[in-house]
Parts: C-alpha cells; structure tokens; sequence
C-alpha cells in the first residue's frame, strides 16, 4: 500500500476481476457479433440447458437482467425507468424489467443503441429467451417487449418443484421429462429460426464444462464457512453471474473459478479475512441495491462481513450426474438440482413454505452467521414474499436477528443510505445481545 | 350427487329465487356450504381459475372459491405476506388467518400467479389443513406443457382419492364435465342477457350471480342461473339505458362498491374479461376418451388469461409482427365489443398485480386500433380508493359518452 493511499474497508479477491471482466466483456461481443450478421439472444436466467443449447447453436448471448443492474451501477436506469414509465408500465413493476423496457423504447425510437448506454449497450435481438421459473415478470416483461421488438420469444417451461407434491412417486421423473421435452422443443424452434442444425457433440461438451463449472463455483463458496470469511458478499456478486449468465465458455469459467478457489483457499490456510477485523458475520437477502454498493463498505469499516447471500443465485449442490448419459438429460437433471437441491431440509421436516425460506436456515448456521440483511425490493415480489417467514423462521430456530432495509435494485429514490446506516448501527447492539442468547441457548456460535 | 337435476326443496334453505337470493348468498356465502358440511359433505376451497373443479365434484366434494374481503381492515397478513404483494391475496391470508375459511375440509390451489403459488404454500404452512393440493400450471401451451399438465392433473387425481377413500373413476369425471360445462353454457345465456340496449341485468346483480356460484355446489348454482335468467327475461324493471356501455378487463373484483360506483355515474358494464366473470365460465371442457385430456387442455389452452404466454405465429421473415401478436393475445375482446356493443373499455388492475401490469400498454395500443377509448385503474382492494377513482370514470365516462 503507497504511503497516503487509503486503506481498503473490503479485501477483494484478486481472482473476482477477470470474473467480472468475463460477463462485462459479453455486452461488446454481443455488439461486434451482431454488426457481423451473427444471432443475438437476449436471455432470462435459464439455469443453463438455454444457454448452453444457444452457445451450441453459435448464438451471442446477452442478459437484461444483467444489464438492470449494469444500468443501475452506472446511472443510467433513471433514463430507461422514466421512459417505460411514460409508455404506461405500472412503476410498481421489475426494475429489470422497467430498465429494459425503457432502453428498447429509446433504440426503437433513435433505430440504434442509445449513445448513453453502458458497456457498449444490448444490440438488437434476433430472439428473446424467457423462463417461466420463479416470477411472472421474466415472462410478460419479453412479451411486453413486442412494442418496440419484432424479435420472437421463446419461453422455456420449468416446474416448481420445490413443494410437497414433489415427492409423491413418479413427479420427479416427470418433472425431468418435461425439461428434457422443453429443451428438444427449444432446439426445435431455434433451428427453424436460425435454419441451420445444431451441433450434438458441441453441446454434450458445453454441458459437461457447465456441470464442472457449478462444481467448482460451490466449492469456492464452502470455502466461505471459515473464521474469518475470505470473500464479501460483494464478490460473490461479481462472480456469480460469470456462472448464472453463461458470460463465456463454460471451460474458460471453470478455471477462472479454480484461480479463485486457490486464492480464497490461501487466505483461508493464512486466517486472512476479507474484512480485516470480523466482528459480525452476515447473510444477505435478496438482491442488493446495485447503485450503492458502496453502503457495504462503510459496513465493513464497522467489521460487517457478508459471508453468505440467497441461494437463489448460488450454483447447485454438486449431483453425481455419471449415470445420466443423454446430454439434455444431465443438463435437466442439474437445473432440477438447482429447483430442489436447498430444500431437502425443508421438505425432512414438513415445512411447505420453507422450500423458498428454509435454505438461509441451512445457510446461517452452516455459515454462523450473527445477522441477516433482508432487501425487501419494492418492485419485486420474488425477492420479497418470503422474506417475513425468513425472518421468523431465523429468529424462532436459530436466535439470528434481522435487519431489514427496503429498496429497490435499480431505482435508487427508494434506498436511503444514510438511514440504512443508522438502523445497521443500532443492530450491531442486537446482534451481540443475541450472540449471548445462542450461547446460552447451548448453539454452536 | 353429480346430476344435472335436482331438487328445487333440496337447494338453498332460503324462500326467495333468482336475484333476491343470490343477493342474499352475495351477502353470507358460508350459509348454504355450512348447511352442506353439516350433513356431512366435505367443502373444499379453491383460489382462482385453475384448480379444476370436475375432479371434486366428481368425488361428491363440494368446490367453495376463497375470496378477499375489501371492506375488512388486514390485520394479521402482515406476518406472512408483505404489503408489496397484490392486496386480494394478502385480504385472503388475512381471512384465513382470522379463521373465517376454518369450515373449509381442505384447499386445492394452483400457480395461477406468483403471488397465488406462494400464498398456497404458505397456506398450507400456517392453517394447516387436513387437505392441501398445489397443481403447479405450466405457463405455456407448449406440446410438452400440455403433457406435463396432464400429468399434474394425474397427481391431482391420487391425492384426492386418498383424501377421499374413492376411486375417482372415468365415468364421474365425464358426469361432472357435462354439468359443468351446463353451468358454463348458462352463464354465456345471463350474459346473453346484456346485449340488449339497455341490458336486462346490470353489471351489479350479475357480479352477485357470479359471486352466488362459488359459493354453491356446481348443481345448486345451475338451478340458481335458471331461476336468474328466466325472472330477468320477465321482469319490467331492470337497468336504465344508460351512454355508456362499459367492458371491464382486469384483476379479480369480488365486491359490487367498484361496479356499482361505474352504474352509479352513467355506465351500464355490460362485459367483463376477469376471473370471477366471463374468464372463468367462457370456455367448456372437451369431452374426451380420456376426461383428463379434455380438462388439461381447457385448463391450460382454452383459458383465456395473461398468466399463460402465447406466442404469434411468425411472418415468412420469422419476425413478429407486433398488431399480429395484439390481435392473437386480445382479439377475443373485439368480439365482445361488438357482440355487446361496447363504446368504452375499463382496464383496472390491482397494485403489484404484474399479469395484468405488463399488458397494459399493448392492450391500449389494440383498443385504440380498433376505434374503442379505454382507462387504466389501479387500485388497492379497498374502498377508499373509490372516491377518486369516481373521478377519472367520470371524465372518461364524459370523453366516450
């Protein structure tokens, strides 16, 4: 550290920036393969048999929700939030889906990527991918688009598996056929679209590097379980979407991974923390305010570190997937793991509603965490429905406080940092009290 | 009992018939389900369209919709559902938690929306009942949705035989199709009965009817429509003929104050497009070798919602064409438009209600196409936001008039 240069609240990991460099850098090869006539996707989160289906078919693959949170970092949601807002979308909607909505409208209306736009902007689509997994918005927002877009959606099907019907005899493997026959009529569409076949043995490959990826991806997290925590909550979000984006070749991934797996195994080995004097472990719930992250730097000056954030955007617990030989198949098969994997716990003691809540019980004690942060988004029911039962759940089982700190992803009017700060000092005094609670309670931190 | 005729000394233990009785059903919902869970019959609740209601009336349960309360104060969802949800849902958490749907034997729910799939679990998770099916409805009408629903429809089946102790078998099943369908094919005839200038029944007494049905056995409500449709069609004193003539699309409205406050300032609505109206008896059942394919393919493909995703054929380009794509999503409500002569449309959706949110620009952009002038409402499912609703009808009211 040069003399006067100050010093930084949060150790990043090293390994994080090509990570982060990997999924910035698809925006502009989006944008280099659509001047050379190449296809173009935009993509919801697909939990990768898309993905690797489109990666297979030669097709550049971008990401609005990705770009929402782009957006929000570099202060140009206002612009997008305030057009989709003028085209009549309730404001109550997606952040996402209010940015996107907005930023289409203006490159119909100047019939090119606004000048303005972040990272070399989204080029034109030649198809949109939705999901009808998780909320309504990842498939009506892509609809919707069809005011300013002539592009075709494909919505590919996935169930909700996560409830007690899944484990009557007989719904998983229907549950797998379905995804399986999503994905063959996937490959249907696009190859009529596109007029071309696609490449089996590609994809067989892709999908191994993308199973391999996941693996490694989980094990950098395990490493998180250790006093004091090598990487912040803030890494972990600048990694996670090189995994749940598909940003690039699941092969070169898998070993950006592994550079971080060997960094974070080093600070771990050496007692290093990413914050210097961990005083508070923290989970994190759900998405967190894009445009301030900085907030969690003035945390961790307090000695807040996040070790730990929603599953929803962690890669699947590892499956031996060796007896599973048809490509789609393995690929089903861990997309299901991702549906199901976190909620054996819930499902082993009958709580129906703890399939989406259940896994930060899991997660704060394996994690040992003293406090949750919950994100409340005023836009997105997803992130927010069960964030009540979250805070009951951990406060009855587990004597683990809550904090909870109402914002949005992409709008920034409806975050307050300051008085976030103000309600995070006074709950430093609540989570020490419940330190002595747990203790006395005979828990294992 | 699944049969098309009954009994008229078996139905409601009220005198009156047709509108002043299902005014009274209207006003105690519980009464005539109660009566019937005291002489030993099990009541099953649903929540929204997609629950398929043959199945229970095939096996002699009685099918019972959970509605919201607009006029109660929510006091208790608080602890399970936050306020940045769709407030109907978080009124019906807010009613079970009461205890007032504790008379219920069980609940059948589906994923007729985010918030609606999460309110089924959570539900299940805080009352507890001896009974609970979620059917997890596909979102497309891909060819493998539509076996996929099948197959929900299947584990639908097994839970409910072992609830029950019965063997749901093909033959009651296609019974209770038919006097579904019977039920479906009246309510197209009470609505039939608002194409007249001036409509024979106001927007009102038909909410009540509608209201009336999910409260009573598929059988009684047959009944109830029969005894309806024939004293309208013989009564003098029915609606004023009014400039307006009003179809109202949206979210769930299972209170009159918002139909009612639009009659009271010069509208007939004489059509609706939401799921306690024409959304939820519209379409019939197939009837099919097998009766399950019949009911997943109505239950999937033939309900028109906004919560299923269709998509355009595409041109010879493989492009969309955006007017293509409104009038295969919203073309249904031209022929409402002119088969009830319609002169202005109501867009109301609850607030956070995304399914009906992010249609709202295309389906003003197809209004408009079409020469019909429309208004978008949101609302919060409470009477207080009347008064200044009150407002903006009436100026449309005043533009279209």
């Amino acid at each position: 550290m040069a003399d006067g240069e100050k010093k930084r609240a949060i150790n990043r990991l090293k390994t994080m920036y090509p990570l982060r460099a990997l999924v910035d850098g698809m925006y502009e090869r989006a944008v280099e393969a659509s001047k050379e006539g190449k296809p173009v996707a935009w993509c919801m989160v697909n939990w990768w048999g898309g993905d690797a289906v489109l990666r297979a078919m030669e097709v550049a693959a971008i990401y609005p929700e990705d770009y929402g949170a782009v957006c929000a970092a570099f202060g140009t949601a206002p612009t997008y939030l305030a057009q989709s807002d003028s085209d009549g979308f309730p404001s109550h909607m997606c952040g996402y889906a209010r940015n996107c909505l907005g930023y289409a409208a203006r490159m119909k209306d100047l019939g090119e990527i606004p000048p303005e736009a972040p990272m070399g902007g989204m080029p034109k689509p030649t198809l949109l991918l939705s999901s009808g997994y998780f909320c309504d918005t990842r498939y009506k927002w892509f609809q919707a688009l069809g005011r300013y877009l002539d592009a075709p959606v494909w919505v590919l099907e996935m169930p909700h598996p996560g409830v007690k019907e899944s484990r009557m005899e007989g719904v998983r493997e229907h549950n797998i056929k379905f995804l399986v026959e999503e994905l063959r009529e996937f490959i249907a569409f696009l190859e009529n679209l596109l007029g071309k076949k696609m490449d089996r043995d590609r994809l067989a490959e892709i999908i191994d590097d993308t199973i391999e990826m996941n693996r490694v991806w989980h094990e950098v997290n395990e490493l998180r379980k250790a006093r004091p925590c090598p990487m912040h909550s803030r890494d972990f979000w600048s990694s996670m979407p090189a995994s749940l984006y598909m940003a690039a070749d699941p092969k070169v991934t898998a070993d950006l991974y592994r550079q971080m797996y060997d960094e974070a195994k080093s600070m771990v080995d050496n007692h290093i923390g990413a914050v210097e004097e961990e005083k508070y472990r923290l989970a994190f719930a759900e998405l967190p305010p894009w445009h301030s992250l900085g907030f969690f730097n003035q945390l961790a000056e307090r000695g807040w570190n996040f070790v730990i954030e929603s599953w929803a955007y962690h890669p699947p617990k590892p499956i031996d997937l060796s007896k599973v030989s048809d490509p789609l198949e393995r690929v089903a098969n861990l997309t299901y793991q991702y549906f199901s994997g976190y909620f054996e716990d819930a499902f082993n003691t009958g709580d129906w509603w703890g399939y989406f809540a259940h896994p930060y019980l899991e997660f704060v004690r394996e994690y040992q965490c003293d406090g949750i942060m919950l994100h409340p988004l005023l836009t997105c029911r997803t992130a927010t429905n069960h964030l009540m039962v979250v805070q009951d759940q951990l406060m009855t089982k587990l004597k683990v406080p809550s904090l909870i700190i109402e914002g949005d992803i992409v709008d920034l009017n409806l975050f307050d940092p300051a008085d976030a700060l103000r309600k995070a000092e006074t709950f430093e005094e609540t989570m020490s009290h419940y330190q002595k609670v747990r203790k006395e309670a005979g828990l294992a931190w | 009992m699944v049969t098309g005729k009954i009994n008229h000394t078996e139905i409601l233990s009220v005198a009156e018939a047709g509108l002043s009785k299902t005014k009274q059903i209207y006003q105690d919902r519980t009464r005539r389900v109660k009566e019937l869970k005291a002489e030993g019959k099990k009541v099953i609740g649903y929540l929204d369209i997609y629950p398929v209601l043959e199945m229970l009336t095939a096996l002699d349960l009685v099918p019972y919709r959970i509605l919201g309360d607009m006029r109660e104060p929510i006091t208790k969802a608080d602890t399970c559902l936050p306020t940045v949800v769709c407030p109907f849902l978080r009124s019906v958490m807010d009613l079970g938690l009461k205890g007032k749907y504790n008379f219920l034997d069980g609940v059948v729910m589906a994923h007729g929306c985010e918030v609606s799939e999460k309110t089924a679990h959570i539900w299940r998770t805080y009352l507890n009942p001896s009974y609970a099916h979620f059917i997890d409805t596909p979102h497309t009408t891909h060819a493998a949705a539509q076996r996929q629903h099948k197959e929900l429809l299947k584990d639908f089946k097994r839970t409910l035989e072992s609830f029950t102790g019965k063997e749901l078998s093909i033959e009651k099943l296609k019974e209770a199709i038919k006097i579904h369908n019977e039920q479906r094919a009246l309510v197209r005839e009470l609505y039939d009965l608002k194409k007249p200038d001036p409509p024979l029944i106001s927007g009102v007494e038909t909410l009540q009817v509608m209201v009336a049905l999910a409260s009573l056995p598929v059988a009684e409500g047959n009944e109830l429509l029969r005894q309806v449709i024939s004293e309208v069609k013989q009564r003098k004193d029915g609606p004023a003929k009014k400039p307006a003539r009003l179809l109202v699309w949206g979210s769930i409205i299972d209170d009159i104050a918002l139909i009612d406050m639009m009659e009271s300032i010069g509208a007939d609505v004489v059509m609706d497009d939401t799921v306690l109206g024409s959304r939820a008896y519209f379409s019939p059942v197939a009837l099919t070798a097998d009766p399950l394919d019949g009911l997943a393919h109505r239950y999937l493909v033939e309900l028109k919602s906004p919560r299923t995703f269709r998509e355009t054929v595409l041109s010879e380009t493989k492009r969309k064409d955006y007017m293509t794509d409104l009038e295969n999503r919203f073309g249904y409500l031209k022929d409402y438009a002119r088969e009830w002569k319609v002169n202005g449309v109501i867009l109301q959706a609850l607030r956070y209600c995304d399914i009906h949110g992010y249609e709202v620009p295309g389906l003003k952009d197809y209004l408009a196409s079409i020469g019909l002038p429309s208004i978008y409402l949101e609302h919060d499912y409470s009477e207080a936001a009347l008064a200044q609703l009150r407002t903006r009808v009436q100026a449309f009211l005043e533009v279209i008039s």
